[in-house]
């Protein structure tokens, strides 16, 4: 019984390091990253207007937002 | 089980040990010169200290080292430097059209195939290898920024050195 177990435990531990060795099959070369390095490919690819519509929306909300947009209630900085 | 580690360990080892090592001969790729017809020959390069650059157009520091390149270049082209710029980028058309609006001096290949930065092992944009007289690759340099300006100049200068040493002996 002790040896089935044994032998279990390495089968897992053998496929656990396999699938994370396997995993870097994954990785972008560094030289294949140019669709990733364009502008449309950003989080926030404008980050002059979300800025702008983060501070129209904590203003009309009377309140600072969760989301880092400057700004009180008033409208004003 | 000090089996298994034994095998896992040199697996680890086994898929680094193709990576290119300071010490070792330059290899050599297909990089295409710009007629697309003549494939990159580096034996033209021999008894110059060479820097082969990787670049492309969407890697900022990669526009920016290029007027430095240039002007390196120019300056030590007498003492037998030369630069080889290999373009990675899979559009070779925004390359050339990058080129025209801002030529540099130096002798440029395109390799949208990737065969030249896989043997070459390229871990960053850009990657400058630093190949002596003998053409064995001395100095792998990652990345660029204008405080690195100093330091590749004294790579350089280093090389060129050497090399006037050796003729002198």
């Amino acid at each position: 019984m002790n040896c089935r177990n044994s032998i279990k435990r390495t089968f897992f531990v053998l496929l656990f390091v396999v699938g994370s060795l396997s995993l870097t099959g994954c990785a972008v070369a560094p030289w294949e990253r140019g669709n990733l390095a364009k502008k449309q490919m950003l989080i926030d690819p404008n980050p002059n207007r979300s800025a702008l519509r983060n501070h129209v929306f904590d203003s009309k909300e009377s309140s600072q937002g969760g989301i880092g947009g400057s700004g009180g209630g008033c409208g004003c900085n | 089980m000090l089996k298994f580690y034994q095998v896992i360990s040199l697996l680890m080892f086994c898929s680094n040990i193709s990576a290119l090592q300071v010490n070792d001969e330059v290899p050599v790729c297909n990089a295409k010169l710009e007629g697309l017809e003549e494939v990159l020959d580096l034996n033209q390069y021999k008894n110059k200290v060479l820097l082969i650059d990787f670049w492309a157009t969407w890697c900022p520091p990669c526009m920016q080292s290029m007027p430095f390149l240039n002007t390196l270049r120019n300056e030590f082209k007498e003492q037998g430097f030369e630069i080889l710029a290999i373009n990675v980028d899979e559009d070779i058309f925004a390359a050339k059209d990058f080129l025209i609006k801002y030529p540099v001096d130096y002798p440029v290949v395109f390799d949208s195939s990737g065969d030249c930065p896989t043997k070459y092992d390229v871990k960053a944009m850009p990657s400058s290898y630093f190949v002596d007289q003998s053409g064995k690759v001395r100095v792998i340099h990652l990345g660029f920024r204008s405080a690195d300006e100093d330091e590749i100049r004294t790579i350089v200068l280093k090389l060129l050195k050497e090399g006037k040493n050796e003729l002198s002996q």
